[in-house]
């Protein structure tokens, strides 16, 4: 690649997007109103509804004009994003509007009453039956989408290419959930920091636990040299694209390695993200933070792992409302997978540093190659900061400032209007960038087998036990009626 | 573009490499430690970070 043509990382991107929305939002603080027009979809029976402006301040503002709104300003910031990234600004404006547009229609279906009421809306809606999916049913549609698009519309799917970038969305979205998961902890500090550490007693574990045993079964009985074995391990175990990636790169793999790996770490993860939050809804229902820390341990990719946080959240409180009349405050399931995949994340580049350590010392040893530290930097997912700092400053103003509390979570409120556009985008792209063809390809078998045994064999059920261990009898609060 | 390199013939190019001492000995560190911790790590989280 021209390293002058070389632009800001997609990483760094989603710190400095996230934070724009992040202090825009907190201009309800001050009494400034600046996001109160984004457009919220409510669930629907009457699609002229559906759509309505976040902010009260903004009531008279039409629907389809706030979600103009919305769509213009996305455009703006995302556009002078792909600029920073040196991408093709002209030809991701125009694929960005798709993505969005499309990625907003799945939301807005996803949100019809028979789909995603829950049993205590059915009355008011008039109707006799729902799926009881809520409205993050939405994002079941647009990952559904994006896998017609990507694998039955490939010309199509290519034609957005400039636009598909999963990775980017959801780190943004990731950086926006810190401050509201920041607010949400300061009103509920006990519970907050059990599970952050909890949440990182059980990556410690899953990491040690699951990098020996799969390395094991891929270099043992699968045969893979040391060059595909460390890759594939970190790539099933520990954080899928970019694990395997930089343990390639410790250990000084061919380029081809990782790719290859990667491709079936985005495949995997995606079956994961269909099957596992419907297992957590029928299994945990009753364990509701076992499923949020498993869905963090078990599916690979930020992504993935985030997505299916968040379907597992709505489909488990509408399971536990239906079933025990329990009503869980919304988001501490998505925010107890995302804070463990945050944690899995940060420890990559330690994890990597380790390896390229002892290959350079022990397995390989190469004259003048010194490991630097500053890779632990290098390796170092940036989006984590952005993710810790809208965290603190939640966190920091909910504990210090309890009368702004209301004004706090208004804003958070405006937030998460964005937060869930860039997560049904992280969906819509995630499905089309997932090319099951791939697997048909000459060869991927023996790869594909040992990634099979290890992520259905053991991943997810190690990670199930680890989830449990640190988190059963954990629940969220109860939200007010 | 370079063409995308073609999993099988890099998979046919594998040769087989026996576990090294020094690779059987990460993998048990790994392991070993995950299992050791495991006690420790629950019993911090039960002492100090009660729900």
């Amino acid at each position: 690649m021209n390293e002058q043509r070389r632009g800001i990382s997609e990483d760094w991107l989603a710190v400095w997007m996230g934070l724009l929305i992040f202090v825009l939002a907190l201009g309800a603080l001050a009494g400034a109103d600046l996001l109160g027009w984004g457009v919220t979809t409510k669930v629907w029976t009457d699609f002229a509804k559906a759509l309505a402006p976040v902010s009260d301040a903004y009531a008279k503002l039409p629907g389809v004009v706030s979600l103009l709104a919305t769509y213009v300003f996305l455009l703006v910031v995302t556009t002078l994003g792909a600029a920073a990234l040196r991408a093709d600004v002209r030809r991701f404006a125009g694929a960005f509007t798709v993505v969005f547009w499309i990625s907003y229609a799945c939301w807005v279906l996803g949100s019809f009453a028979n789909i995603a009421a829950t049993s205590d809306k059915l009355a008011a809606f008039k109707i006799s039956w729902s799926l009881q999916l809520t409205a993050e049913a939405g994002f079941i549609v647009a990952l559904a989408a994006g896998l017609v698009v990507g694998n039955f519309l490939p010309r199509f799917g290519e034609s957005l290419r400039e636009a598909l970038r999963p990775e980017w969305y959801i780190k943004t979205g990731i950086v926006l959930l810190g401050g509201f998961f920041g607010v949400a902890a300061a009103g509920q500090f006990v519970l907050a920091k059990a599970v952050l550490f909890r949440g990182i007693c059980a990556i410690v574990e899953a990491y040690l636990i699951y990098w020996g045993l799969v390395y094991f079964v891929a270099r043992k009985y699968f045969k893979f040299p040391r060059e595909w074995a460390a890759p594939l391990a970190s790539g099933i175990s520990i954080c899928g694209v970019s694990a395997a990636i930089a343990t390639g790169a410790a250990i000084r793999a061919r380029p081809v390695v990782p790719i290859m790996v990667s491709s079936l770490v985005v495949i995997f993860a995606v079956v994961e993200l269909v099957v596992l939050p419907f297992a957590a809804q029928h299994f945990l229902a009753h364990e509701p933070m076992v499923a949020g820390a498993w869905m963090g341990l078990a599916v690979k990719t930020d992504g993935a792992a985030v997505a299916s946080g968040a379907v597992a959240d709505s489909l488990i409180r509408a399971q536990a409302l239906a079933i025990h009349g329990v009503r869980y405050e919304k988001d501490w399931i998505t925010n107890t997978a995302a804070a463990i995949k945050v944690f899995i994340d940060v420890f990559i580049g330690v994890w990597a540093f380790i390896l390229a350590i002892i290959w350079s010392t022990k397995i390989e040893r190469r004259e003048g190659d010194r490991v630097r530290a500053a890779e632990i930097w290098q390796r170092f997912p940036k989006f984590v900061l952005g993710y810790l700092l809208t965290f603190v400053v939640g966190l920091t103003v909910g504990l210090a400032a309890p009368a702004l509390m209301g004004k706090l979570k208004a804003a958070m409120a405006e937030a998460n209007v964005f937060r869930g556009i860039f997560f049904v985008m992280t969906f819509f792209t995630i499905g089309v960038v997932s090319n099951f063809r791939r697997l048909a390809e000459e060869g991927i078998g023996r790869l594909a087998l040992v990634y099979v045994v290890c992520l259905f064999g053991f991943i997810i059920w190690i990670g199930l036990a680890i989830s449990w261990i640190f988190f059963h009898g954990i629940t969220p609060p109860l939200a007010a009626a | 573009m370079a063409d995308e390199p073609k999993l099988a013939e890099e998979l046919k190019k594998l040769a087989d490499e026996p576990l090294l001492p020094v690779e059987k000995k990460l993998i048990a560190w790994s392991l070993g430690l995950g299992i050791a911790l495991l006690g420790v790590l629950v019993w911090l989280s039960r002492t100090f970070f009660p729900t």
